[in-house]
């Protein structure tokens, strides 16, 4: 190998420097939150000069902040399905299909990707206005669907191409209609690829803050739309809290997805 | 004609502009082992999907015992079919893929595990229920394979080319067990293959493709004496191919004349078209050999260009006039193979009635 770590001398330590700069960089903010939510001050001072778990006790002592995880776990939930549902039909036809103008809709499958999330915002609010979806479930559940779909597109797309279609083609002639093989085969074969569909779907809506700000109405708020509203007003601990637990839940479900990942290679590969 | 077990009639399949298959017509009887063989981009896979009920035909009809097959979705045809590719499910153990059709019948539990458990004899994999498919060998996945096609006890088997990932010596031990598969199940057989041997060595007829089309059909010893097209001559077995004149023609004989001048008369003659000249088919060891100079019987001589030692036989390749070269075979042992060297004059000789001259 070229870039043989053990050959890099001096480099080596270069190398490892940097590394954790980085590192640092990336989890210094959440250690920060963290260490503020235990911290007894009420004005976010750092270091904090006692430790305290007061702020939970008023984070789950108050309805809204549990209403408003609460909505953000349903929006989520529902999104997820939604998104792994019709993503999947969505790759099979763009996997499978030989119509004009795949490639045409698969770039517009992933457009709201590469689209800045508050121009989306923007034009999805002008047009809910119209129809008065702003402020409802549904509202919020079509605009998380939007950025959650290319993700399940892309995972589960990239899990079909790696899938030979002749299975399920041997499904059929055993005896399975078209569907029934799908369900049956294709669908278990891929299921690496519709949980990664599910867990970045899921994520994509649970920790959405600009869509979620444009949607909320003051009686449905997600979960940062609540953190980002109560921050408006008054500078909380109590916003501390949530922030580390909304986190925690988030780095929960990575570290279930990787070892999901890494327990279907090693299903598959002997 | 109508005690066909299964009739292909006149079935074409055109993708666009391309005619994958064109008019390809066949019967087969019931218990009868076919294999379609020809090269790459023939039309044999097409021709089996249509079957499958994959493709379905832009003309023409396939049926099934009288009964077309074509409105039924083949999911419903009941056949049973081994890919090229490995197919087995992934998710699921040796067992549960071959007991996957008896459960989407709906058979009752006793009865998939004893038919389970047969399939699996059958095969010879008794004892690998609980495996993963991706803790097999490709031998074994494709045996596994087999006893799931044939589990249900489908009418007909279709398989693509079933062996062609494996190895030389793993293919022949498995073209043997589908042998002895196809003998004890009696089931009826449609097989791909573009290795001649292998269509030989399996086959009780051979149907061979050539761009679209049958060109001839037959056991494999008829489409080794009697090839009905230069293409099926090239294709089964080793083939000289020496371009001479036709002098005359008489009913389906010819008289040719050969390069060097002399000419051969009573040589069969297939016509393809009405051209002066024919390709005369020689088969290595058809050839009569004999060292000297060429007297008035003998049909051509040459010089011994290369002695090439291949175990069981010597191949002789003697340079013809014309600049032509010949390749004679001779079996190990033969009492002439000793005083042959590079450079000999040779004379060569053939019986005319045992060739095949095909018009161009
Ligand atoms: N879906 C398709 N679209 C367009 N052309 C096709 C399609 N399937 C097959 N063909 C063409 O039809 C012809 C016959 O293909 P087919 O797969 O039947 O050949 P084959 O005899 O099975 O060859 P091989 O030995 O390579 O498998 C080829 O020229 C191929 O390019
Ligand atoms: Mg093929």
């Amino acid at each position: 190998m070229l870039l043989d770590f053990d050959r890099l001398g001096p480099w080596k330590w270069v190398l490892i420097t940097i590394t954790t700069l980085v590192c640092l960089f990336l989890l210094l903010p959440i250690v920060f939150i963290a260490a503020l939510s235990f911290g007894s001050s009420q004005w976010l001072i750092f270091p904090p000069p006692g430790w305290t778990t007061r702020w939970y006790g008023e984070l789950f002592a108050d309805p809204r902040w549990l209403q408003s995880a609460f909505t953000s776990l349903k929006i989520a939930a529902i999104v997820t399905v939604l998104s792994v549902g019709i993503g999947f039909l969505a790759a099979l036809s763009l996997n499978r299909g030989s119509f004009a103008g795949r490639e045409v809709l698969r770039a517009l499958f992933l457009t709201p990707m590469i689209l800045p999330v508050v121009v989306l915002a923007v034009a999805l609010y002008a047009f809910f206005l119209r129809i008065g979806l702003n402020g409802t479930t549904l509202g919020f559940i079509i605009a998380h669907l939007l950025i959650a779909l290319p993700f399940s597109i892309i995972s589960i797309g990239s899990a079909l191409e790696g899938f030979d279609k002749s299975i399920e083609d041997a499904a059929i002639l055993c005896g399975a209609s078209p569907w029934e093989a799908r369900l049956r085969v294709t669908v278990p074969a891929i299921s690496h690829g519709l949980f990664g569909a599910a867990v970045f779907s899921f994520l994509a809506s649970w920790d959405e803050v600009v869509l979620a700000i444009f949607m909320a109405s003051p009686t449905l708020q997600t979960l940062p739309v609540k953190i980002w509203a109560t921050l408006r007003q008054d500078l909380t601990p109590v916003i501390a809290a949530a922030s580390t637990l909304l986190i925690l839940f988030t780095m929960l479900l990575m570290i279930i997805a990787a070892l999901v990942r890494r327990g279907s290679k090693q299903g598959t590969k002997p | 004609m109508t005690s066909a077990f299964i009739e292909i009639r006149d079935i074409k399949k055109q993708y666009g502009p391309i005619t994958a298959v064109k008019d390809v017509t066949l019967d087969i009887r019931k218990g009868e082992f076919m294999t379609f063989l020809g090269p790459s981009g023939s039309g044999k896979s097409t021709t089996l999907y249509m079957l499958a009920g994959f493709e379905y035909p832009t003309a023409g009809d396939i049926r099934l015992n009288g009964r077309t097959l074509l409105d039924t979705p083949s999911h419903k045809r009941n056949i049973g079919m081994v890919f090229q590719r490995y197919t087995l499910f992934p998710h699921l153990t040796v067992g549960e893929n071959v007991a996957f059709p008896l459960r989407i019948r709906r058979l009752p539990k006793a009865d998939v595990e004893r038919k389970v458990r047969e399939a699996l004899r059958l095969v010879r994999l008794e004892g690998f229920e609980d495996r993963k498919p991706a803790l097999m060998s490709g031998g074994q996945q494709q045996r596994v394979a087999l006893a799931r096609a044939l589990v249900y006890d489908p009418p007909v088997l279709l398989m693509d080319e079933p062996l062609s990932a494996l190895d030389k010596k793993l293919r022949e031990e498995i073209q043997f067990e589908i042998r002895r598969i196809h003998q004890e199940t009696g089931v009826t057989i449609l097989y791909v293959t573009h290795d001649q041997e292998e269509a030989l060595r399996l086959s009780d007829r051979i149907a061979v493709f050539s761009q679209g089309k049958i060109d001839q059909i037959g056991s494999g010893q008829t489409l080794y004496a009697e090839p009905a097209t230069r293409f099926v001559a090239g294709f089964i077995g080793d083939s000289n191919f020496i371009d001479t004149d036709v002098v005359s023609v008489e009913g389906s004989h010819a008289t040719l004349a050969l390069p060097g001048g002399r000419t051969v008369s009573g040589v069969p003659l297939h016509s393809a078209g009405p051209g002066k000249t024919a390709a005369l088919l020689l088969r290595p060891e058809r050839i009569d050999l004999k060292v000297g100079e060429a007297g008035a019987a003998d049909a051509l001589s040459g010089t011994i260009r290369d002695i090439t030692f291949l175990g069981n036989n010597t191949d002789v390749l003697v340079d013809i006039p014309a600049g032509k070269q010949l390749s004679v075979r001779l079996p190990f042992g033969h009492p002439m193979l000793d005083g042959l060297r590079p450079a000999l004059p040779v004379a060569l000789s053939f019986n005319p009635a045992t060739v095949h001259a095909f018009q161009g």
